[in-house]
C-alpha cells in the first residue's frame, strides 16, 4: 500500500511493518521540530535569491551613475568620504564593476559599518547607508543564523542536518510497497478521497524536489559555522580545497621589518622621533593598488580591503555571480609585490566544487534561469512542510501528539545504522540524538502522562 | 542500548574535539608567488656640493636579482620644488641597483622604486628627510597626509 494509514495488526509481515512505523515516527517528530525552521529557510531563500535585482531597485539612487569623461582616482573618492567622516576609519573601497556604477568607500565609526556612494566621474557623494539597515544583509543573516549569531548558526546546520533525516526518512515511506501506477507516487491522486490526496499533495512534490531539497542542504552546509569550517579545513588541509584566506585562514602579512617603516611624529611644532624613525617605507597609494588590479586582469566587481595594521595587507577580493571569475588577492602594503593570487584556476578540485555550490545555491550562476529554478525547489518545501504540517493536524487526535506507536529503534538495524553514520558524519546530528535518547530515557519513558502523550 | 549510547558519545565527542585547524604551510599545497623584495639604502650623509648615490637592493625567493626586467627611481620633493623623473638606475651587481643624484635643498623627499623581475612588479615609496625639515614639513607629516605623488607614469 505504501501510504501512512494507522498501522494495524492485519499486516502480514510485522518486521517491516514496524520498521515502517519506526521510521515513520522519526520522520513524525523531526517533522514536527523542524518544520517552522525550514519554513523560515525557505521563505528568506526565496527572497534572497533576488537579491540582484531587488538590491538594484531599492540602491538604484545610490549605485547609478552618468558616464562623464574620466574617473577620479580612487584616492580623492576616498578623501571625499573621509571629508564626509573625518572620524570614520576608511576600510573597504570598491571601484564599481561598470561606468554606470557608483564607487563605494566602507567605513568604520562607532561601531558602525558605513558605505558612502561616490560619483566617481565628479566626486560627489550618493548618499551614505548603514550596512545595519540592508535588508537583504539582514534577510541572509535570518537565512544563515536566524539572527541569533553563533547559537543561530548552529540552529540552521542542524535543522539542515535533520532535513536530510527527514528526506531519508520521507523517502523509505514514499517508496512503493506494491508494483502499482504512478498514481501515488509521482502524481497525485485527486480522486480517491480527501485522506489519500493529503498524502500525496505532501509525499508526491517532496518527491519531486528531494533532490533539489538535497542539493540546496549540500551546498549550504559548507558555509555553516562549525560542520562547515571544518569541512573547509580538511579540505584546504589537503590541498584540494580553497586556498588559505579564501575562506578561512590567514592572509600573508606585509615582510618589512618595523624599524623600515616609516612612522609619523606626534607632537606639534617639533620632531619628537629621531630621523631615521621617519625615514622608511610609506603605504603605497591605493592608486597604485587599483593599478596593480588592472595589470593583473581581476574581474572588475572587486572589493579592496585596506590595512588597518603594520603587517596587514591590501586584500582585494571578488565573487561575483560566476564561481570562474572569483579572485582573493593579497598586496603587501609597502612594495605593492603580489604575495598571493588565488582565481577559481588555482582552487583544489573541492574548492571548485564547493564555490560552484556555493553560486548555484545562491542562484547567480546561471541568471534568471538559476534563480527561477530554485524558487521553484523553495516553494516546493513550503508546499511540503505546510502540506506536512497539514497532515498532522487531520490526522492528530485530540489529546495526543499522534505519534505511531513504535518498538525501539534497536529494531530497525539498517535505519539506526544510517542515523548513527549521519550522526558521525555530521555532529550537531549525533549530538542531538544523544539528547534525544537521554530525554527519552530520563523523561519520556518515566513520566506515564508525557509518555502516552508522545505514544512512546 | 547502554553500550551503543556511550559508544555514540565516545564518537561524537572526538569529531567534536578534533575540531580541525589549518595547517600553517596550508599555502604551499596551492599556487605561491615570488614576490619582488626591495631594501633601500640611503648615503651616511648628504652634501652640498656633490651627488649622492642611493642604492636598491632587490632580493627574490631569498636570492640577490640580477637581472631585473627593469629598475627606476622617482624622486621627488615633498614640497614639489624638486621632481627627477623616472630614471633607470644602474645595475651595481650583487642585486644592487643604484642612481646618484643632487640633494642640495634641505626637507622632505621622497624615492619610488619601480622594479619588475620574474613576473613580480613593485613600487615601494620612501620617505627620508636631508638635512633639516621645515615647519611645514613637520606639520604634514604630523597631519599624517598621503605623501603626495609625483607624475604617475605607467609601466607595460
Amino acid at each position: 500500500m505504501g501510504t501512512v494509514e494507522s498501522p494495524s495488526g492485519e499486516n502480514k509481515k510485522q518486521t517491516g511493518n514496524s520498521v515502517y512505523r519506526t521510521i515513520w515516527r522519526w520522520h513524525f517528530y523531526a517533522g514536527i521540530i523542524f518544520a517552522p525552521f525550514l519554513l523560515i529557510l525557505a521563505v528568506t531563500g526565496s527572497i534572497y535569491l533576488f537579491k540582484p535585482q531587488i538590491e538594484q531597485n531599492i540602491y538604484q539612487d545610490y549605485w547609478v551613475v552618468t558616464p562623464n569623461g574620466e574617473k577620479l582616482p580612487a584616492s580623492q573618492q576616498i578623501e571625499r568620504a573621509k571629508e564626509l567622516y573625518p572620524d570614520g576609519l576608511v576600510t573597504t573601497y570598491r571601484p564599481g564593476e561598470s561606468e554606470t556604477r557608483s564607487s563605494e568607500v566602507g567605513i568604520s565609526q562607532n561601531n558602525e559599518s558605513l558605505t558612502v556612494f561616490i560619483d566617481p566621474y565628479t566626486g560627489e557623494s550618493l548618499g551614505t547607508l548603514n550596512n545595519q539597515d540592508r535588508i537583504m544583509d539582514r534577510i541572509e543573516e535570518f537565512h544563515g543564523e536566524l539572527m541569533a549569531g553563533t547559537i543561530g548558526d548552529r540552529i540552521v546546520e542542524l535543522v539542515a542536518c535533520w532535513a536530510v533525516v527527514l528526506i531519508v526518512t520521507g523517502l523509505f515511506m514514499w517508496y512503493p510497497r506494491k508494483k502499482q501506477n504512478i498514481f501515488g507516487v509521482i502524481i497525485p491522486r485527486f480522486n480517491k478521497g480527501k485522506k489519500i490526496l493529503r498524502r500525496d499533495l505532501h509525499a508526491v512534490p517532496a518527491f519531486w524536489i528531494t533532490a533539489g531539497m538535497l542539493f540546496l542542504i549540500l551546498t549550504g552546509l559548507p558555509w555553516s559555522g562549525f560542520w562547515g569550517n571544518n569541512f573547509q579545513s580538511i579540505v584546504t588541509n589537503t590541498g584540494e580545497g580553497y586556498p588559505p584566506s579564501v575562506w578561512i585562514g590567514n592572509a600573508p602579512v606585509s615582510d618589512v621589518k618595523t624599524k623600515d617603516i616609516a612612522e609619523v611624529p606626534w607632537a606639534a611644532e617639533k620632531l619628537d622621533v629621531p630621523v631615521s624613525d621617519i625615514e622608511g617605507f610609506t603605504t603605497l597609494p591605493i592608486d597604485d593598488v587599483v593599478e596593480t588590479a588592472k595589470r593583473e586582469g581581476i574581474d572588475p566587481s572587486y572589493t579592496i580591503y585596506i590595512p588597518n595594521s603594520k603587517e596587514g595587507v591590501y586584500t582585494l577580493s571578488a565573487f561575483p555571480p560566476k564561481a570562474e571569475d572569483e579572485v582573493t588577492m593579497h598586496i603587501d602594503q609597502y612594495s605593492g609585490a603580489v604575495l598571493a593570487d588565488y582565481r577559481y584556476d588555482n582552487y583544489g578540485l573541492a574548492g571548485k566544487i564547493v564555490a560552484w555550490g556555493i553560486t548555484l545555491h545562491k542562484g547567480t550562476q546561471f541568471g534568471v534561469i538559476n534563480q527561477i529554478v530554485s524558487l521553484l525547489i523553495c516553494l516546493g518545501m513550503i508546499l511540503v512542510v505546510v502540506s506536512g504540517f497539514y497532515l498532522w493536524l487531520k490526522r492528530k487526535p485530540t489529546k495526543e501528539m499522534g505519534a505511531p506507536k513504535a518498538p525501539s529503534i534497536i529494531k530497525a538495524k539498517t535505519f539506526l545504522f544510517v542515523l548513527i553514520g549521519l550522526g558521525i558524519l555530521f555532529p550537531l546530528v549525533g549530538l542531538s540524538l544523544i539528547f534525544v535518547w537521554l530525554l527519552d530515557f530520563l523523561v519520556i519513558q518515566r513520566i506515564p502522562a508525557v509518555k502516552k502523550f508522545m505514544n512512546a | 542500548m547502554e553500550k551503543m549510547k556511550f559508544l555514540l558519545f565516545v564518537l561524537t565527542s572526538c569529531l567534536l574535539l578534533s575540531a580541525c585547524s589549518l595547517k600553517e604551510d596550508a599555502a604551499d599545497l596551492y599556487k605561491k608567488e615570488s614576490p619582488l623584495e626591495a631594501e633601500v639604502i640611503l648615503p651616511d650623509a648628504f652634501l652640498d656640493d656633490q651627488q649622492e648615490t642611493i642604492e636598491v637592493l632587490l632580493t627574490q625567493d631569498g636570492k640577490e636579482v640580477n637581472g631585473a626586467d627593469y629598475v627606476h627611481f622617482e624622486i621627488w620633493k615633498q614640497d614639489g620644488s624638486l621632481h627627477y623623473n623616472m630614471e633607470p638606475a644602474k645595475a651595481m651587481g650583487y642585486g644592487l641597483y643604484a642612481l646618484s643624484k643632487d640633494f642640495h635643498s634641505d626637507g622632505l623627499y621622497y624615492l619610488k622604486v619601480h622594479a619588475s623581475s620574474n613576473g613580480s612588479v613593485i613600487s615601494p615609496q620612501m620617505q627620508f628627510v636631508v638635512g633639516e625639515l621645515s615647519k611645514e614639513e613637520l606639520k604634514i607629516l604630523q597631519q599624517d597626509l598621503p605623501a603626495t605623488e609625483g607624475g604617475h607614469e605607467h609601466h607595460h
